[in-house]
C-alpha cells in the first residue's frame, strides 16, 4: 500500500521550522561528561569547545591539602551561553580522581552511580502530580578520554566504557593528540576500533543521510574519524606563516587546534554543537532514558523506592 | 673524584652496568631502550587479540644484554625491562614483584659473599639504577608515581624521568619539572641527584653535577626511526608541524641522560649500589636472621 501524496500541500513540510521556532524560544539544556584519567586535557578541552573559561585551571598551591581518601568526585560546573540569542545551559560533569590510584577497581561506581540516578530522578519526578518544571540533569553526552600510549585500551578503559556505553551517548576521543605522528595515531584509531568492536562497547553513532549530499557527506566524514583525536588550547599563537591561531608552540612548531591535518577537533565541535546537539539530547530522552525506565520497570512498581 | 681515577683503569676490561626501566606503557620506555642502545633490542610489542584486551597480564620482567662501545671504551649493559607495569586496575602487586627482583639479586651475592670456595665466574646481577617513567600529565606526580619511587629507592638509586616529553610546550615542560621536583621534596622521597660536595670536590665535578641535577626529572622522547632533516639524517618524529630530534639537547634531554649513565656517573651508581644500598641490604638482612635465632 502507498502512502497517497497529499496534493498541494497542507503544512505539514513546515513542522520542523516550528520545531526550530519553540526550541529556540525554549533554548536547549546539555548536560556533558567528561571522562579520563587527570593530565589528559579535559578542562582545557571544554575550555576551547566553548571558547570561554567554563572551568578555571587546577591550583597547584592546594594539592598538598588534598586528603587521604582515594575518591573519585563528581564535580558538576554550570555555564549559560548565548550566540545570536539562541541560549544554551551547559552542565558539564566531571570526574576527577578517575584513574589516577594505584588500585582503580570499582572506582567507576561513582560515575555510572552518577548517570543512573540522573534518570531515576527524571523518572520520579515525571511521575509526581505536579510535573511542568522537571529538572534534568540526564547526561546527554560522554567524552571518554584516552590516553595516546600508542598501543590499545587499557582493561580499566574496557571496564568503563562497557558500563558507560549502556547508559549514554559515548563519545571516545583521543586526549593529546599531538603526542603521536600521523602513522602511529591512524594505527591507533584503527586498534581502538577493534577493540571496540571486539569488547561489544557501545558507541554514540547518528544517521549518516540526510537531506543534501553536502550532509550526508560531512555526517560520513565526521563518523569515519571516530575516535576523534584532539588538541586543545585557549592560547593564541603565531604560526610560522604568520597566522594567529589557536595552538601549542613546540620548539619546533605549532600545533593548531582547528587545523584539520593536526586534529579532529573541528569535527568534534561540528557533532557536538552544530549539527548533532539535539540528537544527542532526543537520543538520550528516547533511548537512554527509556531503556533505563523500562529495566527498572520491569522490577518495581510506580512509587516504589529503587 | 674516585669514579674517574676508576675508569682509567678499567678502560681495557670495560664495564659492566644493569640498568632497570620502569613506567606505564605507552610511555616509550620500549623505544627508549631502543634508542639508547641504538640497536632493536627490545622487540615491538605484539598486537595482542582485541577480544583479549581486557585481560589484566600482570608486570613481567625481562632483562635484556647488549654488548656497547662508547668512545673505545666497551661496556656491557644489561636493561631490565618491566613490560605491564601500571596497566592492571589494581597495581599493588606490581612494586611487589620489582621489589622482589632487586632483592633476589642482593640475596645472591650475599650467599656467594658467604660461601667458603666463591665462583670465579659469579655474575653479578645487581641492578644500578632504575629509570622511572613518569607520565606527562602536566599536574604533579600521581600516587603510583609517588608509591613506586618511595618504595624502591632503599633498595636502587632512582632516577626520575619524563616519558614522551614532547607533550609540553617549553614553558609546560620547565613547570611540570619543577612541580615534580616539589613534590619528591614534600614526600621525601630519596632519588639520585648526582651528589657532590662544593667544599671537596673540583670545580668541574660541582659544575657537572649541579647541572644534571638541575635537569631532573629529565625530558625524554625516544625515536627509532632516522628521518632526513635538512640534508642531514637524524633520530627524530615526524610532526605535521615540525620534526622533534631526539638528540638535539634543545629538544630533550636524551643525550645529557645517555652519557651520564653510560660514561660521567655509571661508576658513582655502581659504588653507591654496592657501598651503600647493598650493604644496607646486608646489614637489615643479617640482623633479622640473628633476631630470629635468638628468640
Amino acid at each position: 500500500m502507498s502512502t497517497p501524496e497529499v496534493g498541494a500541500g497542507i503544512g505539514i513540510a513546515n513542522l520542523p521550522n516550528q520545531r526550530h521556532k519553540i526550541v529556540a524560544k525554549r533554548g536547549a539544556s546539555l548536560t556533558l561528561m567528561v571522562c579520563g584519567e587527570s593530565g589528559l586535557g579535559k578542562t582545557t578541552f571544554i575550555n576551547t569547545l566553548f571558547t570561554t573559561t567554563i572551568k578555571t585551571p587546577k591550583n597547584y598551591k592546594r594539592r598538598y591539602n588534598k586528603s587521604a581518601e582515594k575518591t573519585v568526585e563528581i564535580e558538576i560546573i554550570r555555564a549559560e551561553l548565548e550566540e545570536k540569542q539562541f541560549n544554551v545551559k551547559l552542565s558539564v560533569v566531571d570526574t576527577p580522581g578517575f584513574g589516577d590510584y594505584t588500585n582503580n577497581r570499582d572506582s567507576w561506581m561513582p560515575i555510572i552511580d552518577f548517570i543512573d540516578d540522573q534518570h531515576e530522578s527524571y523518572m520520579r519526578q515525571e511521575q509526581q502530580p505536579k510535573r511542568h518544571e522537571l529538572s534534568d540533569m540526564r547526561v546527554h553526552c560522554c567524552l571518554y578520554f584516552i590516553r595516546p600510549t600508542g598501543h590499545t585500551l587499557k582493561p580499566l578503559d574496557i571496564e568503563v566504557m562497557k558500563r558507560l556505553g549502556t547508559r549514554v551517548n559515548l563519545i571516545p576521543v583521543i586526549a593529546k593528540a599531538d603526542t603521536m605522528t600521523p602513522t602511529d595515531l591512524h594505527k591507533f584509531k584503527k586498534r581502538i576500533l577493534e577493540v571496540i568492536a571486539a569488547q561489544n562497547i557501545q558507541c554514540y553513532s547518528f544517521p549518516l543521510e540526510s537531506d543534501d549530499d553536502a550532509s550526508t557527506r560531512r555526517n560520513m566524514s565526521i563518523m569515519a574519524a571516530m575516535p576523534f583525536s584532539i588538541i586543545g588550547s585557549t592560547e593564541d599563537v603565531l604560526t610560522a606563516d604568520g597566522r594567529t591561531v589557536k595552538g601549542r608552540q613546540y620548539s619546533w612548531g605549532v600545533a593548531e587546534v582547528e587545523n584539520e591535518d593536526h586534529c579532529d577537533f573541528k569535527k568534534l565541535r561540528q557533532l557536538l554543537i552544530r549539527t548533532h546537539m539535539l540528537d544527542l539530547i532526543s537520543s538520550t530522552e528516547e533511548s537512554h532514558y527509556e531503556n533505563y525506565r523500562h529495566a527498572q520497570m520491569e522490577t518495581r512498581k510506580i512509587g516504589e523506592a529503587k | 673524584m674516585a669514579h674517574r681515577i676508576g675508569r682509567r683503569k678499567n678502560v681495557k676490561k670495560g664495564f659492566q652496568f644493569t640498568l632497570m626501566v620502569v613506567g606505564a606503557s605507552g610511555l616509550g620506555r620500549t623505544t627508549f631502550i631502543n634508542t639508547l642502545c641504538d640497536a632493536d633490542v627490545v622487540p615491538k610489542r605484539e598486537s595482542d587479540e582485541p577480544d583479549m584486551a581486557h585481560v589484566e597480564e600482570g608486570i613481567k620482567i625481562k632483562p635484556y644484554t647488549v654488548e656497547l662501545d662508547e668512545d673505545g671504551v666497551k661496556i656491557s649493559l644489561t636493561v631490565v625491562d618491566t613490560p605491564g607495569f601500571g596497566d592492571m586496575i589494581d597495581n599493588e602487586y606490581c612494586f611487589q614483584e620489582i621489589l622482589g627482583y632487586l632483592e633476589r639479586q642482593y640475596d645472591d651475592i650475599l650467599s656467594e659473599e658467604s660461601r667458603i670456595k666463591r665462583n670465579p665466574r659469579f655474575r653479578d646481577n645487581r641492578v644500578h639504577a632504575l629509570l622511572y617513567f613518569i607520565t606527562p600529565t602536566g599536574h604533579s606526580l600521581r600516587e603510583i608515581d609517588i608509591e613506586l619511587m618511595k618504595r624502591l629507592s632503599p633498595r636502587i638509586n632512582v632516577i626520575p624521568v619524563i616519558g614522551k616529553a614532547d607533550t609540553f610546550t617549553p614553558f609546560e615542560l620547565a613547570e611540570f619539572k619543577k612541580r615534580v621536583m616539589e613534590d619528591i621534596e614534600h614526600h621525601n622521597i630519596p632519588i639520585y641527584n648526582f651528589p657532590f660536595d662544593p667544599e671537596e670536590d673540583d670545580e668541574e665535578t660541582v659544575e657537572e653535577n649541579s647541572e644534571l641535577r638541575s635537569l631532573l626529572p629529565f625530558a625524554m622522547i625516544g625515536c627509532e626511526e632516522e628521518i632526513m632533516v635538512n640534508g642531514r639524517k637524524v633520530r627524530g618524529r615526524q610532526y605535521p608541524w615540525g620534526i622533534v630530534e631526539v638528540d638535539n639537547t634543545q629538544h630533550c634531554d636524551f643525550a645529557k641522560l645517555r652519557f651520564a649513565l653510560l660514561s660521567s656517573h655509571l661508576q658513582d651508581l655502581k659504588e653507591i649500589t654496592h657501598d651503600y644500598l647493598y650493604e644496607n641490604y646486608r646489614t637489615e638482612k643479617l640482623s633479622r636472621s640473628a633476631e630470629n635465632l635468638s628468640d
